[in-house]
């Protein structure tokens, strides 16, 4: 059995809402299939009976095993680095889990919240929320850069918001199974499985991006989000063209920019007047350019992908 | 959803932790206290921001309500910049409206309300083993069903706008998507997969048919005794197993209900108002006192707040929610007396403290107010009134009662797309004050925000959770859930189950931690988590 445990800080429940949407396995499967005993969610704990805090301090004492802790919302730090405007159990959530990751086997961060800071850490972020190990880009968070999970692993990142269901169930899996050796991490600590390609990857309207056909505004059926709507996809680090959001789309196939929410910086740009579904260009040209592709060779490319543009790029593409 | 949840007010009105005090003497609760332990700050975080951004970061107020927060954030929108909103649109984000409802209400159901039925309180009842084999958590026949198959509206809502939760489709203007065919076909497919593998034999145990000839209590307890599959259905089940247990005898509230009414009609709003919303929704917006037995119009202008026992530096009277300010006080220390809370206290104007929910929607559905074309349903005002007023077992019902006429409206949507006809009418952006509002899940949802110079000078909230968690107000009277806890009867006061059933049957949106003292020696008996 892996024992789990689920806490929730600055937390809008988006991930736990997504975790419970996973198909292969369900939750229920994953409780019945694959030995995981989730000890205490916020939603699904079953403890009516005053026990929960007497199970946190079991597993902080060690009388329980706690092999996952999954961790989901911002770290809350006000007012002034106390931690009580986010309290729990009686006492400030930050102070559970300085306790509660010295006990940990694994620690998994759930969404962008518990990963970067996430929404709540947008500026003037009032409530000092960090993420566990991450502020944005920067390395430490709540936990410090040096921390290590008795595994001896860094805090898992499984970012997104919400992080999509497959890929909070296959690390909960991989640990379980004994496989998370073959998981590797990257410089953010995220599996790199899940976070190695682009959103772009398998978007169906790549060829309107080859071609520079864009969708000049909402609700066509043609042409590319990343020219004018500010659609991220190119640059964002995800898997949600390849493997789908609830079974059956993503953002991107609807219609909708990627708001390249699997990154550190997101909300980009503090969501700032003007910055809200608009592509930042300089001359025309977006400021943003794939990355690894330099400016000139981005322009050239662009001038010979329109000339070999053919006419039904032009055109509505998905008719009804 | 869990609880989470959240939600919150124009401040802190959040998910997180709620912590309920309740006192009990004599086996039963005498006072309780009410107060949410989370905030971040949302409506700081909106200040100076462009005037769109509402749309990306108020649905992660609750991801729980997610498409809720986004319904409201794109109707605000609308209504300041004074755009076109075309027919397609309109259905289409009703129909992201009710299939996050409709995934909400077995989520709800099964994996934060009948697991309490399986408590060892209820060992005596001959309803007990029966509610073991079904409802116990994760491997109960009907929960483990219940809950997966919930996952299966929202693929819906994924169709038109790429994912569920938290996506954005929904804008000024219109809709983000355009669906095709194969989206229509396949939304079809879906439904009638939820209502054949679930809704019509494991919930109801009839057809949608029979069950919506239910008008009356008289009607319904008839539909009981017809056949045993209407029985031992699980809502035939949980019925019986409720009265059993007494879920009839407490949890009475406020008496006075509040909803914005929602799902626009989509020829009635494609120029949308603040002022001419309320005759251009199907569901009506209303007040019912049932002291008086009366129906009124609501208006966001009859909206107050008051933070007299909030964490806030805001003064202490009565003010529009617009108005607000939004001063977190560092020092958020409990003070039963004085500030205890990150909600607010919410009233109405003339009527005081209203209760928010789909009980709320459905007594509201039965009056004769607002537009004759608008819909009505006297079912669960007929109940309400036969049962004697409020109690959890109606407020239950209530949120079941919305599943199938929710399914007839997700139909609606689907047959009235015009797949060739527009999505989206690019608006222009201006400053300007907008409104929108609509009915989550859990209930009365609404949006203030203040456009000026091209960025947002001040975005306000108020969430169904503020209405029902909100602590005492400026005249120190109990919020509606502190008030429902009042009279609660004890049956162990080391487990106060009946405390947990009250709270939840709010579906407060609230991870809800209560302690029960004994109001005499003030010695603390109990402690848990209600959700």
């Amino acid at each position: 059995m892996t024992n789990v445990l689920w806490l929730q800080g600055g937390a809008c429940s988006g991930n736990t809402m997504s975790f419970l949407n996973a198909e292969e396995p369900t939750v229920c499967d994953l409780i019945s299939d694959f030995g995981i005993n989730v000890l205490w969610h916020p939603s699904l704990g079953l403890e009516l009976g005053n026990n929960l805090q007497t199970l946190l301090w079991d597993c902080i004492l060690g009388k329980v095993p706690l092999d996952i802790l999954v961790f989901e919302g911002s770290v809350v730090n006000a007012p002034n680095g106390t931690g009580e405007w986010n309290r729990f159990a009686d006492r400030p959530m930050k102070d559970w889990l300085i306790d509660l990751a010295q006990a940990a086997s694994f620690i998994v961060a759930v969404g962008d919240c518990a990963t970067w800071g996430g929404i709540p850490a947008m500026s003037p972020n009032p409530s000092e929320s960090q993420g566990l190990q991450f502020l944005k880009r920067q390395e430490g968070g709540f936990l410090g850069k040096d921390f290590r999970a008795k595994s001896g692993l860094p805090v898992i990142n499984i970012p997104g918001c919400p992080a999509h269901p497959d890929w909070i169930t296959q690390i909960l899996v991989a640990i379980a199974t004994g496989r998370i050796g073959d998981i590797a991490l990257d410089e953010l600590n995220r599996p790199q499985t899940f976070f190695n390609t682009f959103t772009q990857t398998g978007c169906t309207r790549n060829v309107h991006f080859a071609y520079k056909a864009t969708t000049a505004e909402f609700g066509q059926r043609k042409g590319c989000l990343f020219y004018d709507l500010g659609c991220r996809g190119p640059m964002t680090h995800s898997s949600c063209n390849r493997i789908l959001w609830n079974r059956v789309s993503s953002k991107t196939r609807a219609g909708m920019p990627c708001l390249g929410c699997t990154e550190p910086e997101f909300p980009f740009f503090d969501l700032k007047p003007g910055t809200v579904f608009k592509t930042q260009t300089v001359m025309g040209v977006p400021k943003e350019l794939p990355p690894g592709v330099n400016k000139k060779d981005y322009a050239l490319l662009t001038m010979v992908a329109k000339d070999a543009a053919p006419p039904w790029a032009e055109e509505d593409f998905f008719t009804v | 959803m869990g609880k989470q949840t959240l939600d919150i007010s124009p401040v802190g009105r959040v998910e997180g932790d709620l912590d309920v005090r309740v006192e009990i003497a004599d086996g039963y609760v005498v006072n309780a206290w009410t107060h949410a332990e989370l905030f971040r700050g949302f409506e700081i975080i909106l200040r100076g921001k462009d005037p769109q951004a509402g749309l990306i970061v108020t649905p992660r107020i609750c991801g729980i309500c997610g498409g809720s927060h986004l319904t409201s954030a794109s109707w605000a929108l609308d209504t300041a910049w004074g755009t076109e909103v075309p027919r397609n649109a309109i259905l289409a984000r009703n129909l992201g409206q009710i299939v996050e409802t409709i995934q909400s209400i077995p989520r709800y159901f099964y994996g934060l309300f009948a697991i309490d039925l399986t408590n060892k309180n209820y060992r005596s009842s001959r309803f007990y083993d029966e509610a073991v084999r079904r409802f116990s958590a994760f491997t109960g026949k009907s929960y483990e069903l219940g809950v997966t198959i919930s996952a299966k509206p929202v693929e819906i809502y994924a169709l038109l706008g790429g994912q569920w939760p938290h996506s954005s489709y929904m804008v000024p203007g219109g809709v983000m998507c355009a669906p095709t065919l194969t989206d229509i076909t396949r939304a079809w497919a879906i439904l009638e997969y939820f209502r054949t593998n679930w809704l019509e034999p494991v919930w109801l145990g009839c057809s949608l048919e029979r069950y919506e000839e239910i008008q009356t209590y008289d009607d319904f307890m008839n539909w009981l005794d017809e056949d045993i599959k209407h029985r031992e259905s699980d809502l035939g089940f949980y019925w019986r197993m409720g009265l059993d247990i007494g879920l009839d005898k407490y949890g009475a509230g406020v008496g006075r209900y509040v909803t914005w009414g929602y799902l626009a009609h989509e020829d009635r709003y494609q120029k949308p108002t603040i002022e001419g919303r309320n005759a251009a929704m199907i569901m009506k917006s209303g007040v019912y006192d049932s002291f008086t037995d009366t129906h009124t119009l609501m208006d966001q202008s009859f909206a107050r707040e008051n933070l007299t026992h909030s964490w806030y530096d805001e003064g202490t009277t009565d003010i529009h929610p617009s108005d607000r300010t939004t001063k977190p006080i560092a020092n958020n220390t409990k003070d039963f007396d004085n500030a205890y809370s990150w909600a607010s206290a919410v009233l109405h104007k003339d009527f005081g403290r209203l209760e928010a929910g789909p009980l709320a929607r459905q007594l509201v559905a039965g009056g004769n107010h607002g537009e004759s074309w608008q819909h009505h349903d006297g079912f669960i005002l007929d109940v309400f009134k036969k049962m004697g007023g409020a109690n959890i077992h109606v407020r239950q019902l209530a949120r079941l009662h919305e599943i199938v006429k929710l399914y007839r409206q997700a139909e609606h949507c689907l047959r009235e797309f015009k797949l060739n006809d527009p999505w989206y009418i690019k608006p222009t952006e201006k400053d300007g004050k907008g409104w929108g509002a609509t009915e989550a899940a859990r209930g009365a949802l609404c949006h203030w925000v203040d456009i000026e110079g091209g960025k947002i000078k001040n975005y306000q909230v108020i969430a169904p959770g503020t209405w029902n968690i909100g602590p005492r107000d400026g005249q120190d009277k109990r919020g509606p859930i502190e008030e429902a806890l009042v009279g609660t009867p004890i049956e162990d006061p080391t487990d106060p189950v009946e405390v947990g059933h009250v709270a939840r049957s709010f579906d407060s949106c609230l991870v809800c931690t209560v302690h029960a003292h004994d109001a005499k020696t003030g010695e603390e008996l109990a402690r848990f988590r209600t959700a």
